[in-house]
């Protein structure tokens, strides 16, 4: 099975700065990947997460990350291939730089397409609120079926043929079965985690596992991607921060019981 | 002797309730805040003592120190359990836990000579309490100073965030009282000065339960008076201008209480409210009237000096409040210790370190620029900075911070983010002449440059290890390098 997993890296707004005189990010962070402050999208984080599931179950799946950004990220490509990673691609071109969502959902069509894949994976939102309608627009431009907001992906019933998840919405979860290949989204609210690096793997040399792809390869006029972007126009931007989840703790009662039943319930693990 | 036999015959020399062998609270006795992380993912590598035992007299620490002389047992002495440097790590399969639990009686205020006598598990935060009641302050007040007990600080040559007026804790103790492995109890008397040879107090005070157990603590104490406090806070362009301030404060004779200049990223940190991504300035100036209107001035007229490296002065009722709400409780350690059974993070590391005006800007700069250069990780770094916190007439300290998205599994977390990052800020210390520790001790994990730490001198150390504990038995691993303890560092 190959699985493409698409990840972008996104500033940290747990350590955010802010540019007091201007009432922004400052320059560095707001171009998250100019600097070395940016981890993995949360959400991007749990479908890769789950990906490493899978191969963990099958050693014979392949895993192929990738991203669009600056070459700076190239060391937190390098820790995911560090993790049991096959392949990693980093599009990395002048003329991509300031590209908007259409254009960023454009390249990252183009190269997908050369790819070989039974599924693509991605997370649902991006923590910097701007690109969360990527994966759409790849499923869209690649002709795929696609699903957001996937909260947990059924090991055993994902495959190349199809996969069968669930997909929390305000009121209830819905499981769905999908024909393969397509595009699944996958939430943070997924819980799946990213394993941690080995020590003897902290310092493995994975250069050559990673792969620049420039516009030399994917061959976008200049004049291809520059009115795509006239589509959209970036009205503001905010830190989005995550609450903390409130603490409930019941008791071993008649009422605990029904409480923890009917969460389980809801979450579909019953 | 085994871990029976060993709480066997503790059972001779006190009673059954003084001693502890719940499991719970021996894994808790086998590290302390160095590795909070790995110990609250439940993967700590060294092994649990064999228990923790509670004397209530300096008779009776003196028997059980002359027990686990006489079967080579490690002790590992301990009082308010705040160290940060592996001070409470536990090398040794058989090990004693000395806790000054029932040490907790403040013996005498001594209002008229102007000092208090307190046993070596009284919290400083009770000794404080009693004090102002009266009008008075311990001056000693350290970021633990809730949780902190005195014999703990003492052990540690612990300093307060006063320092800078009222001195580090050694400047404070006046007399004490302590134990060595042989039994032997040594009292020293409390005067205001002496000049009977050596200052033998500096044997027992930063001694680090390597070589004896302090049981009971004479300290000053000074006058209170809150209501002439005075707190000044700036924006600076670096920290080399922030430096020169304080430099031009203390070398003109003044010492405000504190005195600090924090980098932009630490700064950020701390003073979210106001710090504008500059460098931060503060000063506060406490004591008599008098002694603070020209500390004032003082201060004024050092930031007129140099106004250039200047960028606008902060609303001192901001300093004033973020000051009042520094201190972490038992609460805060706490809750961060919940924090880190549900995240991939800590409240991040610190390492503090001294040396001379001339040479403190040139060690910040090499150090942050050789971690940037140098360090694999760098990218999972989430802050790195430093702060000034504590000043004297010939240099000041460098307290440098830093925390990290850790990617690698809980147990290899110090290997691969603070042991590196510690190492780097400690050969560039010690490389200019600077001084490794400035105030939490060497513990366990500096001591592989205990010797470079004291070059010559280490002669000296080595010699009281050897003719105070000749058997080894007292903090295996603290202050002095070990072989066999290698493998929990490296």
């Amino acid at each position: 099975m190959k699985i493409i997993c698409v990840v972008k890296f996104v500033p940290d707004v747990g350590n955010m700065a802010w540019d007091f005189e201007n009432n922004a990010m400052t320059c560095e962070n707001i171009r998250a990947c100019k600097n070395s402050r940016v981890i993995l999208n949360p959400d991007d984080a749990c479908a890769l997460g789950f990906a490493l599931q899978v191969k963990a179950n099958n050693p014979d799946c392949f895993i192929e990350i990738v991203s669009m950004g600056p070459l700076s990220v190239r060391p937190h490509m390098e820790d995911l291939l560090r993790l049991g990673v096959d392949r990693g691609s980093l599009i990395c071109d002048p003329l991509f730089d300031g590209s908007d969502t259409f254009a960023t959902g454009e390249v990252l069509a183009r190269y997908i397409s050369t790819r070989s894949f039974d599924c693509v994976l991605t997370g649902s939102l991006s923590l910097d609120r701007g690109t969360s309608h990527v994966p759409v627009q790849l499923a869209e431009t690649l002709c795929l079926d696609q699903m957001l907001g996937i909260i947990r992906i059924d090991l055993n019933r994902f495959d190349t043929t199809r996969a069968v998840f669930e997909v929390e919405d305000d009121n209830s979860v819905t499981t769905y079965e999908m024909a393969m290949p397509s595009i699944l989204s996958v939430t943070r609210e997924s819980g799946y985690k990213l394993p941690y690096i080995k020590l003897k793997d902290m310092q493995r040399d994975v250069s050559d596992e990673l792969v620049i792809i420039s516009n030399r390869d994917l061959c976008f006029l200049e004049t291809e991607l520059v009115p795509m972007g006239s589509f959209l126009e970036n009205a503001g931007t905010s830190l989005q921060t995550y609450d903390k989840k409130k603490r409930r703790v019941v008791l071993n009662d008649e009422e605990g019981i029904t409480s923890v039943f009917n969460f389980l319930k809801q979450r579909g693990f019953l | 002797m085994d871990k029976k036999r060993i709480i066997e015959n503790l059972g001779k020399i006190v009673t059954p309730s003084q001693i502890n062998i719940n499991s719970e609270d021996l894994y808790d006795a086998s590290a302390d805040r160095y590795k909070k992380y790995a110990k609250v993912r439940r993967v700590l590598d060294v092994p649990m003592p064999a228990a923790i035992v509670y004397p209530g007299s300096a008779g009776e620490v003196s028997r059980i120190l002359a027990f686990c002389n006489e079967y080579e047992l490690n002790v590992i002495p301990r009082a308010g359990k705040t160290a940060t440097e592996g001070g409470l790590e536990n090398w040794k399969e058989n090990t004693i836990v000395v806790d000054a639990l029932h040490l907790d009686k403040i013996l005498n205020i001594d209002i008229y000579n102007m000092q208090a006598t307190v046993q070596a598990g009284v919290p400083l935060q009770k000794l404080e309490d009693e004090l102002r009641k009266k009008g008075f302050t311990a001056g000693h007040s350290p970021q633990s100073k809730p949780v902190a007990k005195f014999g703990g600080l003492v052990a540690t040559r612990s300093i307060g965030q006063f320092s800078t007026l009222y001195g580090g804790i050694e400047e404070m103790v006046v007399g004490l009282e302590c134990v060595f492995p042989d039994g032997h109890i040594s009292r020293i008397k409390n005067v205001a000065r002496r000049s009977g040879g050596p200052d033998i107090r500096h044997i027992a005070i930063g001694n680090e339960g390597a070589l004896c157990y302090i049981t009971e603590v004479t300290v000053k104490i000074f006058r209170y008076y809150p209501e002439n406090n005075r707190f000044y806070g700036y924006l600076v362009k670096d920290v080399e201008t922030g430096i020169k301030v304080l430099r031009e404060v203390m070398v003109n004779g003044f010492r405000p209480s504190v005195a600090r200049t924090y980098s932009e990223e630490d700064a950020a940190q701390h003073f979210y409210h106001f710090h504008k991504n500059r460098c931060v300035l503060l000063f506060m100036a406490e004591g008599p009237q008098g002694i603070v209107q020209a500390t004032c001035q003082a201060i004024e007229d050092a930031v007129e000096k140099f106004k250039d490296g200047m960028i606008e002065q902060v609303d001192s009722s901001l300093i004033e409040k973020w000051f009042n709400n520094l201190n972490w409780s038992q609460k805060d350690i706490d809750d961060e210790f919940e924090e880190m059974k549900r995240s991939d993070s800590h409240a991040g590391f610190t390492t503090e370190i001294s040396a001379d005006w001339e040479t403190i800007p040139k060690i910040y700069n090499n150090v942050i620029q050789r971690i940037k250069q140098e360090y694999p990780r760098a990218h999972d770094l989430t802050m790195l900075g430093g702060h000034s916190s504590h000043s004297y007439i010939n240099g000041t300290n460098m307290y440098f911070v830093y925390n990290y998205h850790i990617r690698c599994e809980p147990e290899d977390e110090m290997r691969v983010y603070h042991h590196p990052l510690q190492r780097i800020i400690v050969e560039e210390t010690l490389k200019l002449g600077g001084s490794m520790c400035h105030h939490h001790g060497i513990g366990k994990f500096r001591n592989e440059w205990t010797m470079e730490e004291h070059g010559s001198a280490y002669y000296m150390l080595e010699k009281l290890k050897n003719v105070f504990d000749p058997r080894g038995i007292m903090n295996f691993g603290t202050i002095y390098p070990q072989e066999e303890g290698v493998k929990y560092q490296k």
